[in-house]
């Protein structure tokens, strides 16, 4: 009698065993799990250039840029903001005229390290401000008048550049630690990627090994569809079982906090620290839609952000797999300038962005925004998000820009 | 797919000889949402003709009004004179940003009230019909915002659903949110809207590669002045094209409806709303056109009846063939409200149970993607939305924890039971009576007749009834029960219908 844990392939080497008896491999090589059976069919190391990774970190809601990045000399910055303004004594130096919000300590060190960066006031024309549709735009890396149907990695993932994963590995290309499919991973072509729930699966254990054995059974003269779904399941199931398993054994060499944001940067550590060859994991942190009395929930986002990406950070050294992997954030947009009668502060267009890694060339990027705004303006961008995507495709994944981004953009000296 | 049948038999109705439990079943979950036995039950006393003539009246039941769309509707004039009134841009965001947060909030309510509409037997081959309509005739609550808008269109499908299609298609081009998804409110003599004219020869009624780029130009002159107005349709003179215009080769003075009539008049027509039919209900892979043409010529004979299309379709021994049993994967929507049925639960009246599972398996009801409206099939399935569909059956079977729901959400549910509802999940005194009234092996019997479309082979229920028995301690039958249930469906057949 078979381990009922275990009734699932994990390797190619069982996925071919399993081949022999039962779900046969030539029945499925049509559709998905094509990581496996590519792999089975051609199993070619992947070259180093390949091996580069990018975790995305959404801010999710909007976060609020300009008590991220505090312009301390610029007495304009408390005249739009009279109560939530951040005193100049309290920010986190940078340089003569910027400093970062007080809970971004562990970010700072990173930064006086050179081991993180900042973006400054990035956005692009015609800001939307709706949450669904900014996020849109910035996740496809459309025009604001532009509706695409796949995402700037999903694009990637589809392009046959140098750079881009293909069929090199038995994993995912792309892993999300969020609830939905982010719009980034759309793409035009089937890819493998995976979906890990911030609090894991529900159901029974056995339930899962009862749904397994379903699975493999040949349960009726099956149409492609019905063998298209059970390989996509098998495919899904085989991942969750093994991603599970990678995070469960893990060892991580810094402490990270308990919050689920942290403990999503800790499976992302895990995994690639199993030498997954997975390319972008994104990650997500809600809450920073801050339209009343902000201070103490930004001030518990940073917080948060910051020590989560420091712990990331310092585990990813100790496991020598630093310079492999940058990160990057992103939120769809930045908040209003000028602060609300709610001691918050409404949707807004340009923010800064943060990248980190071991690799990163500079530590301030781009131009601070004027603040010279009437009541309720908004700043004007001054580097399109889509300069950091070609910074990144370009010289992080050696991957033409205009393929993904439909024509070039000037890149940025981060990397 | 391999067809034995010909195109002439194809569509002639299935031989008496061929009708049975499984055919009935296969015509529930194709024509609604799942096989309930008692629907099979009936449908085998009264016969697969008269059973079409029940499925499918002459006239669908009128969905009733949502509250908070009535809301909207009895505030229109109050919103549109504080808008009037306000003095700065201030005060006026505020005022729209209040008023898509409630268009919003309608939205939502009005997805529950139709997902509980379309769940009762009586409504479910119908409504299924109308949200087929509304995936041919698309709009989205996303463009159109105003949500009682988009209430009154799908009434308005209703209403057209077992009509003559010409009919239908023209109720729909004076819609107020038609003339808004597809930009005819600015369209005007001289600078025609081209958007509508487009899309009802592309999407809505002939398909590419049967009408020119001129017929679209001179075609979207003849919609020109069509305009919304509170209380309905309004036809602007003085910015209507009433100049005479060339199209499919026929010239005259043609207003709106004269164009859906001459488009009406190529075989495309008759062959367009099979294909989408198809496709909808039968097969991702499409049929040949052979088949499409042969039905679509009677269907032009009828004047384009929907209704007698629909009993035909129904009715033929093309839609029984072997080759579209079981082969077709279910969109969210069928996947949530089969569950539904097949569970005898009502939808429960809060957001994160329904609507939250349906984005998550990728299907918001009234905001399809695009105009084309869902593309289906193996789309539907990747390892994050077969995870959704996991996650949405355990839901169903875990008990609501009233202490965490949300003051709305206290409010709704107090609402739903006074209205009647109160099943919303599968509780242990249910499982509890099956136990009693059903041995294993009927139970196992049960299970799979009913949930899943293909006959199992002999050890796949071998291994369903093992599982079942387990330990076979009396205290665990519960727990077993509930675990076989779940488990097949979420199996890979169950996402199959």
């Amino acid at each position: 009698m078979n381990n009922p844990l275990h009734l699932l392939p994990t390797t190619r080497r069982e996925f071919l065993k399993l081949g022999g008896r039962g779900i046969g491999l030539l029945a499925f090589s049509q559709f998905a799990p094509s990581f496996l059976v590519e792999s089975t069919l051609a199993a070619t190391p992947s070259p180093e250039k390949d091996r580069s990774i990018l975790v995305l970190v959404q801010l999710a809601g909007g976060n609020d840029g300009l008590n991220t990045v505090i312009p301390f000399d610029d007495p304009e910055y408390y005249r739009l903001r009279p109560t939530i303004g951040i005193k100049k004594e309290e920010t986190l130096r940078l340089n003569d005229t910027l400093g970062l919000h007080p809970s971004l300590a562990a970010l700072h060190a990173l930064i006086k390290d050179g081991k993180a960066g900042i973006v400054q006031n990035v956005g692009y024309p015609n800001p939307n401000h709706s949450h669904f549709r900014s996020s849109e735009i910035w996740e496809t890396g459309s025009a604001s008048n532009e509706f695409l149907p796949t995402g700037w990695i999903g694009r990637f993932l589809d392009n046959a550049c140098a750079g881009a994963p293909g069929s090199e590995g038995a994993d995912p290309v792309a892993i999300h630690l969020t609830n939905e499919m982010p719009q980034a991973f759309l793409s035009d072509h089937p890819h493998s990627t995976f979906g890990l729930n911030g609090g894991g699966r529900g159901g029974n254990r056995e339930n899962l090994a009862f749904l397994e054995k379903l699975v493999r059974q040949d349960a009726h003269d099956e149409n492609a569809n019905a063998s298209f779904l059970k390989a996509t399941m098998m495919d899904a199931l085989v991942t969750e079982k093994k991603v599970q398993r990678v995070i469960g054994g893990y060892h991580a060499e810094a402490q990270y906090p308990g919050n689920s944001f942290a403990q999503s940067l800790r499976s992302v550590a895990a995994l690639i620290s199993a030498g997954t060859s997975t390319r972008v994991y994104f990650v997500s942190l809600g809450g920073f839609d801050t339209h009343s009395n902000q201070l103490n929930t930004h001030q518990r986002q940073l917080q948060t952000l910051s020590e989560g990406l420091a712990a990331f950070q310092k585990d990813l050294e100790a496991k020598k797999l630093d310079s492999q992997v940058l990160t990057m954030t992103f939120s769809e947009f930045g908040r209003r300038p000028n602060e609300n009668e709610s001691r918050g502060t409404d949707h807004g267009t340009a923010a800064p962005l943060f990248v980190m890694g071991s690799r990163l060339q500079g530590t301030l990027h781009g131009t601070a925004p004027s603040l010279k705004l009437s009541h309720n303006q908004d700043v004007q961008f001054s580097t399109d998000f889509r300069q950091v995507y070609a910074t990144v495709l370009d010289k992080w994944f050696s991957c033409p820009t205009d393929k993904v981004l439909g024509k070039g953009y000037a890149p940025l000296t981060f990397i | 797919m391999k067809l034995d049948l010909t195109p002439q038999d194809a569509w002639q109705p299935l031989p008496a000889n061929a009708w049975n439990e499984a055919a009935a079943r296969h015509l529930l979950r194709r024509a609604g949402w799942a096989a309930q036995p008692a629907e099979v039950d009936r449908l085998m006393k009264d016969g697969l003709a008269a059973s079409l003539d029940r499925l499918f009246p002459a006239k669908a039941n009128p969905m009733p009004e949502p509250r908070l769309i009535a809301n909207i509707e009895a505030d229109q004039p109050g919103f549109a004179a504080k808008l009037r009134a306000a003095d700065t841009r201030d005060q006026r965001q505020i005022l729209q940003r209040e008023q898509r947060e409630r268009q919003q909030q309608a939205v939502q309510d009005l997805s529950i009230k139709w997902l509980q509409f379309a769940s009762l037997p009586e409504n479910a081959v119908v409504e299924k019909w109308v949200f087929f309509l509304s995936d041919v005739y698309v709009i989205s609550q996303e463009k159109v915002q105003n949500t009682a808008h988009v209430y009154r269109f799908h009434e308005t499908l209703r209403q057209g659903a077992l009509g003559r299609s010409p009919d239908l298609a023209k109720a729909v081009s004076r819609t107020p949110a038609m003339i808004q998804y597809l930009d005819l409110q600015d369209s005007k003599t001289g600078t025609p809207n081209e958007n509508f004219a487009r899309e009802l020869f592309e999407l809505f009624l002939l398909g590419e590669g049967n009408y020119t780029e001129q017929d679209i130009k001179e075609a979207a002159r003849a919609f020109t002045g069509y305009r919304q107005q509170p209380g309905g349709f309004r036809l602007v003179k003085n910015q209507h094209d009433t100049g005479p215009k060339t199209i499919f080769g026929k010239t005259g003075p043609f207003d709106g409806d004269d164009v859906i009539d001459l488009a009406f008049g190529l075989p495309a027509a008759g062959r367009f709303l099979p294909h989408e039919m198809v496709k909808f209900y039968l097969t991702d892979e499409g049929l040949p056109d052979s088949y499409l043409a042969e039905l679509g010529s009677w269907w032009q004979t009828t004047g384009y009846d929907l209704r007698l299309l629909a009993q035909r379709f129904f009715g033929s021994r093309l839609f029984f063939d072997p080759s579209f049993r079981g082969n077709y994967i279910k969109s969210p929507i069928q996947f949530y409200l089969g569950l539904v049925q097949d569970l005898n639960l009502n939808v429960a009246p809060f957001q994160r149970h329904a609507l939250n599972a349906l984005r998550l398996m990728g299907e918001n009801p009234f905001r399809p993607p695009n105009v084309r409206g869902w593309v289906g099939g193996r789309l539907w399935i990747n390892s994050g939305t077969l995870s959704a569909r996991r996650q949405l059956v355990e839901t169903l079977f875990a008990p609501i924890d009233e202490d965490t729901l949300n003051a709305d959400e206290q409010v709704q549910l107090v609402a739903a039971r006074s209205a009647g509802l109160s099943n919303f999940t599968v509780t242990d005194e249910r499982l509890q009576a099956m136990l009693k009234s059903m041995n294993p092996d009927q139970i196992t019997a049960r299970f799979l007749d009913y949930f899943l479309p293909v006959r199992v082979s002999e050890t796949f229920r071998t291994n369903v009834r093992t599982f079942l028995a387990g330990d076979g301690a009396p205290k665990n039958d519960i727990e077993r029960l509930r675990n076989t249930a779940v488990t097949l469906l979420q199996s890979p057949e169950y996402q199959l219908c």
